[in-house]
């Protein structure tokens, strides 16, 4: 349809656009019947903090909270809920969930992204990322039943069947697959990584890091063959990709991270959380300094998340974009087709 | 100095030592890590496509083009052939170049031909062109229940675009040139 037209004017006129909408109302309240089916309790945080989390290259918006008497004090919105959702699990909730507007400052706007959007995050106490994997299949397809009347659902022009068990990968097993390179000696031997990529005629650049080196390899040949006729759980991160992660036993060169790939979306991002205090400090210290390096600010460590996190039971949480599975639902080509007021609408120069 | 927010569908780089047409281009945030840029680029010597990954704000060569302005003649099998305006010159601009704009090509069209060390490039083309639609099906009683409000009709090129179901065969459309959509129906 014509660009120029901002969405809220769309209902009217847009059958297509009615139906998109109404499909993403009964999406966010099947999501809520699938988790109290399963004893998550619903947990309400708050979206405007003074610690917004700290990885390296994310960019929260900054704001200044004012108190009647003239008190004033940073606050950020936030990234996501993680930190308080590890301090309930800490306080012993074993069972949680969220549906919350997160923000993220400086990202394109583009057909997945808008700085404003909506993610929901569920954890696990005594648990490990293999149960988010089954929660993330199941619950797809649970909502591609109740939303498209089965599993099998048309995204793009193509097929995708929904229906668990969604076949597993190892992020070193993709990247043997689909580019001949060993993960396992580059993570062991990082200079040795990037002669491997650049005898693949993948330029990489001086100031490149393993993890740069990596993404301009795995972007250009590996990602795009993820999720194709069937969602992947891509399993295994680099250890140096997963600030939160637990390291995976018995082989520390790969965290415990999982993504879920999707007619070529990535929907989800999942972890068997750190629950190591002294750790986890360590790490937030790593990514102070790289924040600081790169020139953004780094918020200070939070004191009551570090202790949380020392304080936690063996527990797994996972982050998955609402917008994005409403797309894969209702096979809207771009995010601003399953939103209201999509902020290339709200903000226009 | 260039970087990857100069990159859009119109320019040319300097890449691998060969000059090259971004034909797509796709910000990647893989989340727990820096921003990249996945590029699809045409070598326009080879027309060889290569994929590559840049990061996000890293440097990138942009071609300097000159600007000419030319008339579009007619086309053969491989090439697209234009006047110079001022010169009265012909250059031919190969098919796989000029892509999909081939289809905005009228007989006598104005357009900047995108040349660099003399050789053209590209075409750069008026944003709203108005053409004739030579050919479009009456609109189905039931479309507008199910959802659709467009429907495919073909213009003077012999393009396929998308228009609203009114539009009958015969008639003048203005269309973006930039990403082939109707846009209104041609004042007369």
């Amino acid at each position: 349809m014509n660009a120029h037209v901002p969405n809220w004017k769309r209902w009217a006129d847009d059958p297509e656009y009615r139906r998109r909408m109404e499909t993403r109302a009964a999406i966010v309240a099947d999501i809520r019947v699938f988790f109290a089916a399963r004893g998550f309790l619903e947990a309400e945080t708050p979206t405007v903090v003074a610690h917004p989390g700290m990885e390296p290259h994310l960019d929260p918006f900054r704001t200044t909270l004012l108190r009647h008497d003239g008190a004033s004090f940073e606050a950020c919105l936030i990234t996501s809920p993680e930190y308080a959702m590890k301090k309930l699990l800490a306080a012993g909730l074993p069972r949680i969930f969220e549906i919350t507007r997160c923000y993220r400052n400086g990202e394109p706007w583009d057909g997945s992204h808008n700085p404003e959007f909506t993610m929901i995050e569920w954890y696990r106490a005594n648990a490990d990322y293999r149960a988010l994997m089954k929660d993330t299949e199941e619950l797809a397809a649970e909502l591609a039943v109740k939303t498209a009347g089965g599993t099998r659902i048309r995204y793009r022009g193509k097929e995708i069947d929904l229906a668990p068990p969604w076949p597993r990968m190892t992020v070193a097993e993709a990247m043997e697959r689909y580019s001949g390179i060993d993960l396992g000696r580059g993570i062991e031997d990082p200079e040795r990584f990037r002669s491997d990529v650049e005898a693949k005629g993948c330029p990489t650049a001086p100031g490149d890091d393993f993890d740069d080196v990596f993404f301009r390899i795995f972007l250009r040949d590996v990602e795009p063959k993820l999720g194709v006729g069937r969602p992947l759980i891509l399993r295994e991160y680099p250890r140096s990709m997963a600030a939160l992660a637990r390291l995976k036993p018995g082989d520390e060169r790969y965290a415990e991270r999982f993504e879920a790939y999707c007619g070529g979306m990535e929907l989800c991002n999942a972890f068997s959380e750190l629950n190591d205090g002294p750790e986890q400090r360590r790490r937030l210290e790593e990514e102070a300094a790289l924040r600081r390096k790169l020139g953004r600010p780094d918020h200070g460590i939070d004191e009551q998340f570090v202790e949380a996190v020392g304080k936690m039971p063996p527990s797994a949480g996972i982050a998955l974009g609402v917008d994005r599975l409403v797309m894969l639902l209702t096979d809207a080509p771009t995010i601003r087709d399953v939103l209201f007021f999509p902020a290339s609408d709200l903000f226009t120069k | 100095m260039a970087d990857t927010t100069d990159l859009s569908r119109d320019v040319f780089i300097m890449f691998k030592d060969g000059i090259c047409a971004v034909v797509d281009f796709q910000h990647v945030n893989p989340g727990k890590g820096s921003a990249f840029v996945r590029t699809r680029l045409k070598n326009v010597q080879t027309g060889k496509v290569l994929e590559h990954t840049f990061k996000a704000g890293e440097a990138i060569d942009l071609v300097e083009l000159d600007r000419s302005n030319m008339q579009y003649l007619y086309k053969d099998a491989d090439n697209y052939y234009f006047m110079d305006n001022n010169s009265f010159e012909q250059h031919a601009i190969s098919a796989d170049m000029i892509g999909e704009k081939g289809g905005f090509l009228k007989e006598g069209q104005e357009a900047a031909v995108l040349m660099h060390d003399a050789t053209p490039l590209s075409i750069d083309l008026p944003k709203k062109l108005t053409f004739k639609v030579t050919e479009a099906m009456p609109a189905v009683k039931g479309d507008t229940s199910s959802g659709r409000v467009l429907k495919e009709v073909t213009i003077e090129t012999g393009m396929k675009v998308q228009a609203p179901i009114f539009i009958e065969e015969g008639e003048m459309i203005v269309i973006n040139t930039e990403n082939g959509e109707y846009v209104e129906r041609a004042s007369k």
